[in-house]
């Protein structure tokens, strides 16, 4: 009874945008040529969202374009679409989400990731891919059901248990999770400027990548004034774990049972 | 918290559906007991449980996972690189099952990530041994280290198999 690994292709792990991006693709009626070129495809765009919007490169459109050196005319044409999304998030998370205030510049890094991620996975989408899991360091995009029927079960990772899981969520769509423990305290909070460690783990679900990842920064600064804020958009929910370790979540969210 | 016990349970299960290990059912157990014991073309070698380049990890007992061949074969991982190095797994197979799982390659860049490592591949260990059967799709959050672990053991569970 192999059921999951049966018609999966081999796991496809890219290094890209300073994380690791695996792509779980189950092609189902898809010729398996096209999906192995959409999975191709997805890397190349993977690689230009890198390219366009480093931060680490000093010469990269974003990093120009923050430091002056590049004016919204002449950068391309991605980071326009990224920053009009980044206002939408800005606006959606009440101002706890705002890649204006980081300083040096408006940066994006904290929608980029899911935005790029997304986009990835719609080559498999548009290739017919019967089911597939891209995920990116931890932010997932889901499409179709997973081997077996649905809805996909995906671990949150314990925030202090590098190797356990806090729960486990029923997802469609996408999951982002936002925590202070892998690359230590590196969100700030908009309205002192400050690092804050405000949660130690949070997580946000719904039908985008985009919109969940830049949901996710905002819960881990805001807590729970943006879970609040994560309950009343249609589709998407939240899961936190504050400082003290104590827990909270949407009413929408559902625990799998295992 | 009141979700410990739960929380446990979960992550035990969520490894080992990363890797596909789900095959490894009852079912499939009373099914792949009667098959003789597989080495394969695989990198076949005999195996020093923990040694690896962690230190001693002690013998490992598990339960439901001798079967009736007795015999025990090795398969070296593919090296998988994540955001701070790479690593390869020896896995010691006792028939369809994973005896034991040491590092047979780590190289990192760093003192953090030599920590990061040290702390996450025996608990990842056990939790892949202890559990092979679990329904999870994927990890939200998770970290580099544990995905490529768990990708170097599919590997070589792949070539296990073949």
């Amino acid at each position: 009874m192999n059921d999951a690994p049966q018609g999966r292709l081999p796991v496809h792990i890219e290094q890209v945008m300073g994380t690791v991006v695996s792509f779980h693709v189950w092609p189902g009626k898809c010729p398996l040529l096209a999906a192995t070129q959409a999975i191709e495809a997805a890397c190349a765009s993977l690689h230009r969202a890198d390219q366009v919007f480093s931060t680490w490169d000093p010469d990269s459109p974003m990093s120009r374009f923050r430091a002056g050196r590049l004016d919204a005319s002449q950068v391309p044409p991605e980071v326009g679409v990224v920053l009009d999304l980044c206002l939408e998030m800005r606006a959606l998370s009440g101002g706890w989400f705002d890649p204006w205030l980081m300083p040096g510049g408006v940066d994006p890094t904290g929608l980029v990731k899911g935005w790029a991620v997304d986009r990835a996975l719609a080559y498999l989408a548009d290739a017919g891919a019967g089911a597939a899991m891209v995920n990116g360091g931890g932010d997932i995009a889901l499409l179709g059901d997973p081997p077996g029927g649905g809805p996909w079960k995906i671990g949150i990772r314990h925030p202090w248990r590098p190797d356990g899981l806090a729960c486990v969520l029923e997802v469609t769509g996408a999951v982002a999770t936002s925590g202070s423990y892998e690359r230590g305290p590196h969100l700030l909070d908009p309205r002192t400027g400050a690092l804050t460690t405000a949660a130690a783990s949070a997580t946000v679900t719904g039908p985008s990548l985009t919109t969940a990842d830049a949901l996710a920064t905002a819960l881990a600064v805001g807590s729970d004034e943006v879970l609040a804020r994560v309950g009343q958009l249609d589709g998407y929910d939240g899961y936190l774990v504050r400082a003290d370790g104590s827990e909270a979540s949407t009413a929408g969210i559902v625990f799998a049972r295992i | 918290m009141r979700r410990a016990v739960s929380t446990a349970a979960a992550s035990v299960a969520a490894f080992a559906a990363v890797l596909g290990l789900h095959s490894a059912t009852t079912k499939s157990r009373l099914m792949t007991a009667s098959q003789p014991s597989q080495s394969g073309n695989a990198a076949t070698t005999t195996t020093a449980p923990g040694t690896g380049p962690l230190g001693p990890a002690g013998p490992t007992t598990v339960p439901n996972a001798a079967g009736p061949s007795g015999g025990t074969s090795t398969f070296v991982g593919a090296s998988e690189q994540y955001g701070y190095g790479v690593l390869s797994v020896k896995l010691t197979m006792n028939g369809s099952h994973i005896a034991n799982i040491t590092l047979a390659n780590l190289q990192v860049a760093e003192s953090y990530s030599q920590m990061l490592a040290q702390q996450v591949i025996p608990i990842l260990k056990n939790e892949v041994i202890s559990a092979q059967s679990a329904q999870v799709n994927g990890i939200s959050g998770a970290s580099y280290t544990s995905q490529a672990y768990l990708l170097s053991v599919q590997s070589a569970l792949d070539k296990a198999r073949s």
